[in-house]
C-alpha cells in the first residue's frame, strides 16, 4: 500500500529512477539534519540564555533550584548589586577607549601599508608582505615578557597605550592583507587619470584611495573589535590600577576573597558587559559575518 | 616598461622614494615595536637567566637543556596543549564542517542560524569562564550534571573541574564551543560557492550524498579548508584565557598548557629568561604546525 502511494505524485511526469530515489530519501535526511541543526543551535545559544535568566534569579533560588527551571520570581536586584560591587561604567568606558584607539591605528596604518605595498610598489614589497604574515601565525604570548620589560623601561606600564600598542600590532597584518586585496581591484586608470591632473601620491591617497576604502574599513573594524573588546591577556599583564581596567579585568573583581562568588550578581555584571558588543553584532551581523568570511579567506 | 616588470605592483607612474617611506614607515614602526622586536627579544632573553631586578646572566643553552631534559612540567604542559588542540580542532573544524554541510540543505532560516551559531564568538573569555564554571559545577548542581542525571547517566556526575581525569577536556571544550561558529561561517561560504552544475552532474551520474561530498565538494573547498585548519591550529596553540581563568592549570598540573606555564614562569616566578625559552618553543611549535599542515594537505591535493 505504502509503496503504491509514494510514487503517485511523480506519476504525472515520466519518472526517472534517479528522481524517485532522490525524492524519498532526502525527506528523512532533511528532517534529520533539521533536528541536528536545532540541537546544535540550542547547545550554542542555551548557555547564553541561561546566563541571562540566572542574572534575574534570587540568590536563594539559584543556590537550591534545578538549574534548568525557570526562575521562580524575577528580580533586578542583582543588577543593582552588580553596579555596587564593581565600577562597570568605568570598565566599559576603558574598553571603548582601548577599542577605539587600537582601531584607529589598525585602520590608518593598515591603509598606509597597503597603499605602499599595492599602489606605490617598491622592490622589497614581497618581503614586507611576508613579514606581516609572521604576526598572523605567531601567538601573542611571545610579546608579553619583552613588552613588559620594555614598558617598564619607558614608563608605559599601566597606561592605555600599553594595551593599545600590542593589540593594534597583532591585528595590523590582517588589516594590511584586507586593504591590499581591495586595492588590487581599483583600476590602474583611475590613478593614471589623477596623475595626469598633477596629483601626487599623498593627494591620490587622500582623494581616491581613502574614500574608496570605506567598505573595507567597516570590515576591518568589525572583525578586530571582537578581539580587542574582549582582550584579556594584554590587559591582565600590563594594567594594575582600577581606573584603567577594561571589562574583562573588571569582571574578575567579582570573585571575592577566598574565591567566594556572588554568582547572580556576577552574571548580571556579565550581562551588562556583553550587551554593547552583542547589540553591535545583532544590528550589524550581516556586515560582520561577511567581514569574518572575507577576513579568513584573504588573510 | 622594464621597471614595471621588476615592480609588478606599481600602479602610480610617478611616485618618489620618500612617499613610499612616508606610507610604509609608520605601520612598520608599530608592527616592529609590538611584534617583530619582541620576538627577537624573546630569542635573546632565552639565553639568559634574569628575574627582572638583578644583573642579567648569560647562561648559553642552559635554559633549553633544562626545558627539554630536566623539566617534567614542561613536557606535561606540552602534552596537555596537544590534547587541548585536538579537542578544539575536533569541535571547531568537525563541528563547523557538519553544520555548514547541513546548512546548505536547509531552505529557510540560514541567516538566523548563522547569527545564532556565531553568538558565543562575541562573548569575552572571562564571561565564558564564569559561565562554564557554573555549567560544570556540582554543588549547586550545574547544567551538565543535571543533564546527565536526567538522561540516566547519573553515575557520570562529577565536579568536572576538580577531577584530574576530566579537567583538561573540561577547559578545552569552551574554547571549541566559542569559535566553532566562526569556522562554520567560513566553510559555509566556501561550500555555497561550489558550482551547482558540478554537483548536478555528479548527482545525475548517481553519486550519493557521501560521494558528492568526498569527490566534489570537499576537493573544491580544500584551499579554504587549509586556511581554516591553519587558523584553528594556531589559535588552539595559543589558547590561554579559559584554562588560566577556570583552573589556572590545576589541580596540580592536570590542565597546565604551555601558555599558562609560560605565563606563570614569567609573572609569578619572575623567571624571564626561562619564560622566554618556553615562548620561543611555542613560536617554533606554531611554525612547525603550519608547515606540517601545508605539507600534508597540499600533498594530498596533488595525489
Amino acid at each position: 500500500m505504502i509503496t503504491q502511494t509514494a510514487p503517485a505524485p511523480s506519476a504525472l511526469v515520466p519518472p526517472t529512477p534517479a528522481a524517485t530515489r532522490r525524492r524519498r530519501r532526502p525527506d528523512l535526511f532533511r528532517t534529520l539534519s533539521r533536528v541536528l541543526i536545532m540541537l546544535i543551535v540550542i547547545v550554542q545559544v542555551y548557555p547564553l540564555a541561561w546566563l541571562f535568566l540566572t542574572s534575574l534569579r534570587t540568590e536563594q533560588d539559584f543556590a537550591t533550584g534545578d538549574p534548568f527551571a525557570l526562575p521562580s520570581s524575577l528580580t533586578w536586584e542583582n543588577y543593582a548589586k552588580a553596579f555596587e560591587t564593581g565600577d562597570l561604567g568605568r570598565n566599559i568606558l576603558n574598553s571603548f577607549v582601548v577599542t577605539m584607539g587600537a582601531n584607529i591605528l589598525i585602520v590608518l596604518l593598515g591603509m598606509m601599508a597597503a597603499y605602499a605595498i599595492q599602489v606605490l610598489g617598491f622592490r622589497l614589497s614581497r618581503l614586507v608582505r611576508g613579514l606581516f604574515l609572521i604576526g598572523i601565525i605567531v601567538p601573542v604570548q611571545i610579546a608579553l615578557v619583552p613588552l613588559f620589560i620594555d614598558y617598564s623601561a619607558v614608563n608605559l606600564l599601566d597606561t592605555y597605550q600599553s594595551m593599545i600598542i600590542p593589540l593594534a600590532g597583532f591585528s595590523l597584518p590582517m588589516s594590511v592583507y584586507l586593504f591590499c586585496s581591495f586595492y588590487e581591484y581599483i583600476p590602474k586608470e583611475t590613478y593614471e587619470a589623477a596623475s595626469l591632473d598633477g596629483a601626487g601620491p599623498y593627494r591620490i591617497f587622500g582623494l581616491i584611495t581613502l574614500p574608496l576604502s570605506l567598505n573595507t574599513v567597516v570590515t576591518v573594524v568589525l572583525v578586530n573589535s571582537i578581539f580587542i573588546w574582549n582582550d584579556f591577556i594584554f590587559a591582565n599583564t600590563f594594567v594594575l590600577s582600577e581606573e584603567l581596567k577594561t571589562i574583562p579585568l573588571g569582571l574578575q573583581n567579582y570573585i571575592g576573597a577566598m574565591g567566594k562568588v556572588d554568582w547572580t550578581a556576577t552574571f548580571a555584571a556579565v550581562c551588562v558587559t556583553i550587551t554593547p558588543l552583542l547589540l553591535v553584532f545583532l544590528v550589524l551581523n550581516k556586515a560582520m559575518i561577511q567581514g569574518l568570511e572575507s577576513g579568513a579567506t584573504k588573510g | 616598461m622594464q621597471t614595471n616588470r621588476t615592480l609588478p605592483a606599481r600602479m602610480l607612474p610617478n611616485r618618489s622614494r620618500t612617499s613610499v617611506l612616508v606610507f610604509l614607515l609608520p605601520p612598520l614602526l608599530l608592527y616592529g615595536a609590538a611584534v617583530l622586536f619582541p620576538i627577537l627579544q624573546s630569542l635573546f632573553l632565552s639565553f639568559f637567566s634574569w628575574n627582572g631586578i638583578s644583573e642579567m646572566e648569560f647562561v648559553g643553552l642552559d635554559n633549553y637543556v633544562r626545558m627539554f631534559i630536566a623539566d617534567d612540567i614542561f613536557w606535561r604542559a606540552f602534552l596537555n596543549a596537544l590534547a587541548y588542540l585536538a579537542i578544539c580542532l575536533v569541535l571547531q573544524l568537525g563541528g563547523a564542517l557538519v553544520v555548514a554541510s547541513l546548512l546548505t540543505s536547509l531552505t529557510r532560516g540560514r541567516e538566523l542560524i548563522k547569527t545564532l551559531y556565531l553568538l558565543p564568538a562575541v562573548i569575552s573569555t572571562v564571561a565564558i569562564a564564569f559561565l562554564f564554571v557554573r555549567i560544570y559545577s556540582i554543588e549547586p548542581v550545574g547544567l551538565l550534571n543535571q543533564l546527565l542525571h536526567w538522561i540516566g547517566l547519573g553515575s557520570l556526575e562529577r565536579p568536572w573541574l576538580s577531577d584530574v581525569n576530566t579537567v583538561l577536556a573540561a577547559v578545552s571544550a569552551p574554547e571549541g564551543w566559542r569559535f566553532t561558529g566562526l569556522y562554520m561561517l567560513i566553510i559555509y561560504a566556501a561550500l555555497i560557492a561550489v558550482p551547482k552544475d558540478l554537483e548536478e552532474a555528479a548527482v545525475l551520474d548517481g553519486a550519493g550524498r557521501w560521494t558528492l561530498f568526498a569527490k566534489i565538494r570537499f576537493p573544491y573547498i580544500r584551499p579554504v579548508w587549509i586556511t581554516t585548519t591553519i587558523m584553528a591550529t594556531t589559535y588552539g596553540l595559543r589558547g590561554f584565557d579559559i584554562p588560566y581563568l577556570m583552573t589556572n592549570g590545576g589541580p596540580g598540573q592536570s590542565s597546565e598548557l604551555l601558555t599558562t606555564y609560560m605565563y606563570k614562569t614569567a609573572f609569578t616566578s619572575t623567571d624571564f629568561g626561562y619564560a622566554s625559552t618556553i615562548s620561543v618553543f611555542i613560536v617554533i611549535e606554531c611554525l612547525a604546525a603550519v608547515g606540517l599542515i601545508l605539507f600534508l594537505l597540499k600533498r594530498k591535493a596533488d595525489a
